[in-house]
C-alpha cells in the first residue's frame, strides 16, 4: 500500500496542483470583471468592518489568480498549497455563520454575491465544495512534490 | 531518485517574480480605479454629501435614498409598485429624495444611468427614470440598451436638445457612475433597491413589494 501510494504520490500531486490551481484561476478571473459585485459580496457576510469587506473584495480576486497560477506551473507548491487551504477554510466558516445566521445570500465564490432568495442558497454544498479543496490544499502543503512541476 | 522534470530555478523565480507582478499591479489598479474620482464631471444636482445620488428638493426633510440598478428587473417592479407615490412625494416637496444608479449588473447598467444623469440636466429625470425601466429588457446585459436606445428613449419623453445628445453620446457621466458605486459600497449596499429613510433601512422582505407598508414606511420616517 505505502509503496503503491509512493509511485502515485507525484501523479497525485500534480492532479491536486491543477485542480486546485485552475478552480482558484478561474474563481478569481470571473471576479476581476466586476469587482463592485465582488466587494458586495464580501460585505453581504456582514463579517467585516464594511471598509474592510471592500479591501478584501477588490484585492482577494488577484489573489486567487496569483496562488492559481503558482499552483498551475507549480511553484512554491507547499507555501501556493497552504494559502489555498486557508483561504478555504476561511470560505467555509464565512458560508456556515451566514447559514446559521439565517442570512440569504450567494456565496460569490464565482463572481456573483449579495442577497438573494432564501430558497436559492447553496450553503451545504458550497461547503462541501470547499471542504474538498482544503484537503487538496492540505495534501499539497504535506507532499508539494510532483510531476510537471518548477520547485526542484 | 527520479525527479520530476521540472524547470531549473530561474525559470522557477522568474515565474513567481511575473505572477507577483502581475498580484501587485492588479490589487494597486482595482484599488485605485474603484475610489471616487474627483475629477469625474459630475450632473449639477449631484453633490459628494448624498454619496453623488441625483438630488430632487435639496432642502426639504427628511431625505429618502433609493438605490437601483437599471437592469435590475426587482427595481422594475418596485418602480411599477411604488414610483407614482414616489414621484407624488417629489413633485409636492415633502421630501428629499436621493437616487443612486448602481451599476453592478454589467454595462448597459452604465448607458442607463449615464442617461438618467443628462436627462437631470434637462430638469427630467424623474420622467426619464421611469422611461428606462419601462423599457428594461426581460434579461440583463441583452445588448438593447446599446446604440441610440438611451436617446431614443430621451426622446420618446420629449427631450430634443443638442446638449442632451452630446451627454449621451460622449458618456459624460461614465466616470461619475464609478463615484455611485464607490459611495454605494462604502454605505454597504448589496442589492437593489435599497431604500433609507433618514439614514434607516426599510425592510427588504416586507416593505418594497407592497406599496401600502411602503407609504407607511416613509411616514413613520416623517413624509406627511
Amino acid at each position: 500500500m505505502v509503496d503503491k501510494f509512493r509511485v502515485a504520490q507525484p501523479w497525485l500531486t500534480l492532479i491536486a496542483r491543477l485542480i486546485l490551481g485552475a478552480v482558484l484561476l478561474v474563481a478569481g478571473a470571473l471576479k476581476i470583471g466586476n469587482l463592485q459585485k465582488s466587494a458586495m459580496a464580501v460585505r453581504a457576510y456582514e463579517l467585516l468592518p464594511v471598509q474592510l469587506a471592500n479591501f478584501l473584495g477588490y484585492t482577494l480576486p488577484w489573489i486567487e489568480i496569483g496562488v492559481g497560477l503558482l499552483l498551475i506551473t507549480g511553484a512554491v507548491v507547499k507555501i501556493s498549497g497552504l494559502i489555498g487551504a486557508i483561504t478555504m477554510l476561511a470560505f467555509i466558516i464565512a458560508i456556515a455563520q451566514a447559514w446559521a445566521r439565517g442570512l440569504s445570500i450567494d456565496c460569490g465564490c464565482f463572481g456573483g454575491g449579495g442577497a438573494i432568495d432564501p430558497e436559492d442558497t447553496r450553503y451545504l454544498s458550497e461547503i462541501i465544495r470547499d471542504l474538498g479543496l482544503f484537503i487538496l490544499g492540505i495534501y499539497l502543503y504535506l507532499y508539494p512534490k510532483g510531476r510537471f512541476g518548477l520547485d526542484k | 531518485m527520479a525527479t520530476n522534470n521540472g524547470g531549473d530555478k530561474g525559470t522557477r523565480n522568474l515565474v513567481i517574480i511575473m505572477v507577483s507582478f502581475i498580484v501587485v499591479v492588479g490589487i494597486v489598479f482595482s484599488l485605485i480605479s474603484n475610489r471616487s474620482s474627483t475629477s469625474a464631471a459630475i450632473p449639477a444636482s449631484v453633490s459628494a454629501d448624498d454619496g453623488y445620488g441625483i438630488v430632487l428638493n435639496p432642502n426639504t426633510k427628511p431625505t429618502i435614498d433609493v438605490y437601483i440598478d437599471y437592469q435590475c428587473p426587482v427595481c422594475k417592479t418596485f418602480e411599477i409598485l411604488n414610483g407614482e407615490y414616489l414621484n407624488e412625494v417629489i413633485a409636492q416637496n415633502k421630501a428629499k429624495v436621493v437616487y443612486h444608479p448602481m451599476t453592478f449588473l454589467g454595462p448597459e447598467s452604465i448607458l442607463a444611468a449615464n442617461a438618467a444623469a443628462c436627462a437631470a440636466d434637462e430638469n427630467e429625470f424623474v420622467a426619464m427614470n421611469l422611461a428606462i425601466f419601462q423599457d428594461q429588457s426581460a434579461n440583463e446585459n441583452s445588448g438593447k440598451w446599446q446604440g441610440d436606445a438611451m436617446l431614443n428613449i430621451g426622446k420618446s419623453i420629449g427631450i430634443n436638445s443638442a446638449k442632451f445628445e452630446k451627454c449621451i453620446n460622449d458618456g459624460n457621466y461614465v466616470k461619475w457612475t464609478g463615484n455611485v458605486a464607490s459611495a454605494s459600497a462604502a454605505a454597504n449596499v448589496n442589492g437593489t433597491p435599497t431604500v433609507f429613510v433618514n439614514g434607516k433601512e426599510l425592510d427588504r422582505n416586507t416593505e418594497y413589494g407592497d406599496p401600502i407598508k411602503f407609504k407607511a414606511a416613509l411616514a413613520a420616517g416623517g413624509v406627511k
